[in-house]
């Protein structure tokens, strides 16, 4: 066991490497260097050998001379003045006839962590950067990143950044892709490597020479770069036209990415460009390497997010084949579900109903979920498909299948007939809270049209005492209350059993309070009881808010070949929202900005604005109303936005009646990207709201106020900076929002 | 760029561990064993995020390779290079198993050393780290080698180093396919595609200039404009390509121009081309299964497999794998040809033949005698999946001629020796049941 005892390993170690006789035997001296090494794999701590390392170093031997950089490079923070006796070795290796052996020591000179370092490398690497050998020049470009990271605060050495940037032009293209990381790293307060025109044709022009790993970073580094001109930018999508059919996905998803950042303001140029990566793209769905296919496949949900019919035809890609792993499934059955379409529907279904019966219960969940999902729009077929699994009376799909008839029953209220037909005798398979949840929910709200609901109520009621989860005794009291509603001679007695119970014997205070609550309610007396409970069956208006709208191309193109479409968007949200710096390697310049640099908010701000206004707006008079999510504004940016603006415009719309809920209202708003920023509770007088938006390169901010109960809503509009037609089109969108609100709640109230 | 880069046994023991940048720090390592390795639940998605930083992991065999980052990088691309680097250990020692790498562990930190440096990939090309990395540790360098590695590294074509020499010129070309399917239970075809490589393995003197040609449907169509007979008589061959793409050496442009395939090929072993086809495929076997339920302690299960190509060629290695449900206590096959046992530990009834010819039939049966359970649970039923090796290109692409220039050296193309093999082998191969 290596993690024991190792005080005598490292004696034994010590012993043996400064024994003569073993220094003088070659093989033997490197077979104890080996073991060194070894144990410093594992996790011992090897540095009371440090000395008898560095002595190792002064030989011929190369194999042995990296094994011990190697070692000095792990523990030379530990050691720095140890260390320092190395560097005379190194210095004398960096002046080697052998390039190789130069470009080693300069290496790992670098690569030592150590206080006062730099004064020593500086030296080499300016050397190094003039070496005739590419393979030191290669590791002397790195060096002088290495050296800025070193020291963080330094200033900018003006002339190495120079020679950098003559390095760009050389020979090899590994020293020029290097010189590119190099600069990044060096120049990143003042926002990285400068891409100019000459830079750009430059890069452009040796793409062909670059491996796959430099093809790759070079576009991405391109993204930085405007063409001037309309006839520029296509000589640029010409030449790098055959890289969408590279070998290698990343040099597939590294064009794609960069044609629709430069087709930003050309709708036309983006979707020519994902329609000539649509082959590519699936072929990366079936390639070899699973992995590879992971990430393809959660492009093509990138994709799809804008362009839904883009893989329809070929739909039958994404069928799951039984021996790939559960997260492929996941995400080729999402895809599947968004590819549903009148002529495939069936074969659809008939697929995922194969994978309800799947080994691994979650995978049998998700796939009952997104039959669920495809039964809002084709809900006919899907409910016989669902009916039909009811019959294997297995416990997880019963649950699952009940959960998704709640749903269903709630988005289309068309199926709640055969819904009720269909779920006696469901409650025997149901273990999970979930399901019973679901089931009770149902049984309350829709009881009148199943005959037997009082009778399974009355089962969980008197099984109450082994219920664990307080989730299900509240939807237990909703619902009894609620068909002592509609049925109430066979109800009243469970009822009281179950109010006694919950009152005097229940821990759980959420229970209890419910309980107390309903019967406080029944004692208001029957009709007020109704009108509390008897709230909607049914919002079909959901579905449509549920339902996503296509977004804009750009509102994803940016992150297009980055972490973000791999992660979930909730994790992606929690990793961007919280680091401070976000992990984007490149500050993005197109109108969707919404991972650009978030240094500080207010940074963000001005790239985001800056970049879209920078992207010419489109073309056409009509002007069409364009807001784009754009970067998130802290609510303490805002304040302080908001009271140095003066109001560019004041409108008061109508709005009778209460307030609507705050989520309904922000939900609403995200859809057509205004971003609510703060919100009253509803009722509250005077009740307000913080709205903002970006959009055709200006910020629009906007308060709306409601004082008394009779009087209209009054908007104030501020902008920054002034902008006629994003104005109007904000006013526009945010009229036509409210419109539809107004709408949905007067259907619904005459409804009831 | 990379920060980090670990490989782990199936234990979540370290193997290899080389950090490249200060931000991952030591215990980057112990959080993927813990969250990732020694984790209850399958494996959610190959990347997982770990208190910000990012670790993309491949697994072989039973060697975890985990590359770790906190930039915010493309995942296509840290996954290329995670597979680059396997081949470029397997180059080296072969098979990529535990023995292999703790018996080979110096020769991959200096691997990991010249691939990366400072998190960038550097140079991957197995070819050109020969070079760098030979696996004699001392090696006074002649003045011969020397220049060599300079030119290697100045060279304008980075996958070719200049003045090789052969004494017998000879090429290799290798059209290795891999036809998977997905059929239904009543012999319809769900999904079919063939995914394709053309590997080349180039002994070559010089900077030669080759030039590839295969019954690519385009090029034929063109040619046939001018003279029709030969349409109507190769027309049929051709074959559609769905996509392809090329190793670097090819040029693109001309092939995008002409749809000819020309290069100067790299030396030794590399892959030229990898392609897909989806349409008239030809499927080298059929699955036809019949399962019928005896009452509730027995399964009959009826297999029939055809072989469907000419005659005269012979499919190898062919397995057949019938799964069988959790409840089976004991299994009776008979088999026409090879040999069939029922698996209990796998849950299937493996059937192997060595050797069939084409256009021929096998059928297996079996009883299936199973426990009585009260499990209500009906079985899944997973599909019957297969595994074979065919000679010949199941896309039935054909290499139509492969021609090699060399104007500075005296060789011509007559003089080079070539050698074509195509096999099809079965990728996933599946019809339900």
């Amino acid at each position: 066991m290596p993690y024991l005892g190792s005080e005598e390993t490292v004696k034994e170690l010590k012993r043996a490497l400064s024994n003569p006789n073993v220094q003088s035997d070659r093989l033997r001296y490197r077979n104890v260097i080996l073991r060194v090494i070894r144990f410093m794999t594992q996790g011992l701590d090897m540095a009371p050998l440090f000395m008898e390392m560095v002595k190792a170093s002064a030989t011929v031997d190369i194999v042995q001379k990296k094994l011990v950089y190697l070692f000095m490079c792990s523990y030379a923070t530990l050691k720095p003045d140890l260390a320092l006796l190395a560097i005379n070795t190194l210095l004398k290796d960096c002046a080697d006839p052998n390039p190789m052996v130069r470009g080693l020591a300069l290496r790992n000179m670098c690569n030592l962590r150590m206080p006062g370092i730099s004064e020593y490398i500086q030296q080499p690497i300016l050397s190094g950067l003039r070496d005739k050998a590419s393979y030191v020049r290669r590791a002397a470009v790195l060096g002088c990143a290495k050296m800025q990271n070193l020291q963080p605060d330094a200033e900018i050495d003006g002339a190495v950044v120079n020679e950098l940037y003559g390095l760009l032009r050389d020979q090899d293209p590994v020293v020029m892709v290097n010189c590119l990381r190099a600069l990044e790293e060096i120049l990143k307060k003042e926002g990285g490597v400068v891409i100019n025109k000459p830079i750009a044709h430059h890069l452009l022009n040796r793409m062909k020479d670059l491996d796959v790993w430099g093809q790759s970073e070079v576009l991405t580094f391109l993204l930085r770069y405007r063409p001037r001109c309309h006839s520029e930018l296509f000589d640029i999508l010409n030449l790098l036209d055959s890289f969408l059919g590279s070998s290698h996905s990343c040099v597939v998803a590294a064009t794609t990415r960069l044609f629709l950042s430069l087709g930003s303001a050309l709708p036309a140029v983006q979707s020519g460009a994902l329609e000539r990566a649509r082959g590519p793209l699936l072929a990366a769905c079936n390639a070899q390497s699973r992995e590879l296919r992971f990430v393809a496949l959660c492009h093509v949900q990138q994709v799809l997010r804008s362009l839904p019919g883009h893989f329809g035809a070929h739909y039958k890609k994404f069928f799951c084949s039984y021996s790939e792993p559960n997260y492929i499934k996941f995400r080729k059955m999402e895809i599947l579900v968004e590819l549903v379409n009148d002529e495939n529907v069936g074969t659809v279904l008939e697929e995922l109903r194969g994978y309800c019966t799947d080994v691994s219960p979650e995978l049998a969940q998700a796939a009952i979920f997104a039959i669920g999902r495809v039964g809002q729009t084709y809900s006919e077929k899907c409910l016989s498909i669902l009916t039909g699994l009811l019959e294997l009376k297995q416990e997880q799909i019963t649950s699952a299948v009940v959960q998704t008839f709640r749903d269903l029953v709630w988005l289309c209220p068309q199926c709640s007939e055969s819904v009720c037909a269909s779920i006696a005798g469901c409650e025997e398979h149901i273990q999970d809270s979930e399901g019973k949840q679901a089931l009770v929910w149902l049984l309350g709200v829709h009881g009148e049209q199943i005959p037997g609901s009082p009778y399974v109520l009355e089962e969980f009621i008197d099984a109450l005492k082994t219920e664990q989860s307080p989730a299900v005794k509240l939807e237990l009291l909703t619902a009894t209350v609620r068909l002592f509603l509609s049925r109430p001679a066979e109800t009243q007695d469970m009822l009281g059993r179950l109010l006694t119970f919950c009152i005097e014997e229940e821990c759980d205070m959420s229970v209890r309070d419910r309980a107390l609550f309903c019967y406080r309610l029944l004692q208001c007396g029957v009709e007020e009881a109704r009108r509390v409970l008897g709230g909607p069956k049914s919002d079909p208006s959901l579905g449509v808010i549920a339902g996503r709208p296509e977004e804009p191309i750009n509102s994803w193109a940016g992150d297009f070949n980055t972490l973000a479409p791999v992660y979930s968007r909730e994790d992606w949200a929690a990793l961007t929202a919280t680091t401070g710096g976000s992990p984007s390697l490149i500050p993005l310049v197109t109108g969707g900005a919404a991972q650009a640099d978030l240094g500080s908010a207010e940074e963000a701000e001005a790239a985001g604005s800056a970049a879209a206004a920078a992207a010419p707006s489109p073309p056409g008079p009509s002007e069409e109303l364009c807001l784009v999510s754009g970067p998130p504004l802290s609510p303490e940016l805002f304040e302080r936005r908001w009271l140095a603006l003066e109001p560019s415009r004041r409108v008061s719309l109508d709005w009778p009646g209460g307030d609507c809920l705050p989520e309904t209202l922000q939900a609403a708003l995200q859809l057509v990207n205004i971003q609510a920023l703060a919100l009253s509770r509803p009722h509250a007088r005077p009740w307000k709201a913080y709205l903002y938006a970006h959009s055709l390169g200006t910020v629009v901010l906007a308060e709306l106020l409601r004082d008394t109960d009779a009087g209209g809503l009054q908007v104030t509009v501020k902008q920054d900076p002034e902008r006629e037609e994003a104005l109007s089109s904000f006013l526009t969108v945010l009229k036509t929002v409210m419109q539809t609100l107004l709408n949905s709640r007067a259907s619904l109230s005459s409804h009831n | 760029m990379i920060g980090g880069l670990f490989i782990y046994n199936h234990k979540g023991e370290v193997l290899i561990s080389r950090v490249y940048r200060d931000d991952i720090g030591r215990n980057a390592v112990d959080a993927f064993r813990v969250n990732v390795i020694h984790a209850r639940q399958q494996v959610r998605s190959p990347v997982t995020n770990i208190a910000r930083t990012s670790f993309f992991h491949v697994k072989r065999s039973n060697i975890w390779l985990a590359a770790v980052t906190k930039q915010n990088v493309n995942a296509a691309m840290v996954f290329e290079f995670l597979y680059k680097m396997c081949d470029v250990m397997t180059a080296y020692f072969g098979k990529i198993s535990e023995e292999n790498i703790k018996n080979n562990f110096v020769l991959i930190y200096e691997l990991l050393d010249e691939i990366l440096d400072f998190g960038y990939p550097q140079n991957s090309e197995t070819g050109a780290l020969k070079t760098f990395i030979t696996q004699q540790g001392i090696k006074s360098q002649t003045k011969e080698e020397q220049s060599q590695i300079t030119s290697q590294v100045t060279g304008q074509i980075g996958w070719r180093r200049e003045g090789i020499k052969y004494r017998r010129n000879e090429l290799f070309l290798d059209v290795l396919e891999s036809v998977n399917l997905l059929m239904s239970p009543q012999g319809q075809v769900l999904s079919a595609h063939v995914s394709g490589r053309v590997v080349m393995k180039s002994y070559l003197s010089g900077m030669p200039e080759c030039k590839f040609g295969m019954n690519d449907k385009i090029v034929i169509d063109k040619q046939g404009k001018g003279t029709a007979d030969e349409t109507s008589k190769s027309g049929k061959q051709s074959i559609a390509i769905d996509d392809c793409t090329f190793h670097q050496c090819v040029r693109l442009s001309k092939f995008d121009s002409e749809r000819s395939i020309s290069f100067i090929p790299p030396d030794g072993e590399y892959e030229l081309m990898r392609y897909r086809t989806t349409k008239d495929i030809i499927l080298p076997f059929r699955v036809i299964p019949l399962v019928r339920e005896v009452g509730r302690t027995k399964l009959e299960v009826k297999v029939v497999i055809k072989s469907n190509f000419k005659p005269s060629l012979l499919a190898q290695k062919i397995e057949v794998r019938i799964p069988t449900p959790l409840n089976t206590s004991g299994v009776q096959v008979i088999c026409m040809k090879g040999k069939a046992k029922y698996k209990a530990s796998e849950n299937a009834i493996v059937w192997k033949i060595k050797r069939m010819a084409g256009m021929k039939e096998s059928q297996i049966s079996a009883e299936i005698e199973l426990l009585p359970t009260n499990d209500k649970k009906k079985w899944a039923r997973p599909p019957i999946s297969m595994n074979f090796e065919v000679p010949f290109a199941p896309s039935g692409l054909k290499v139509r001629y492969l021609k090699v220039f060399e104007p500075k050296l005296n060789y011509s193309d007559h003089d080079v020796i070539k050698w074509v093999r195509y096999i099809g082998r079965s990728g996933i191969y599946e019809t339900r049941c």
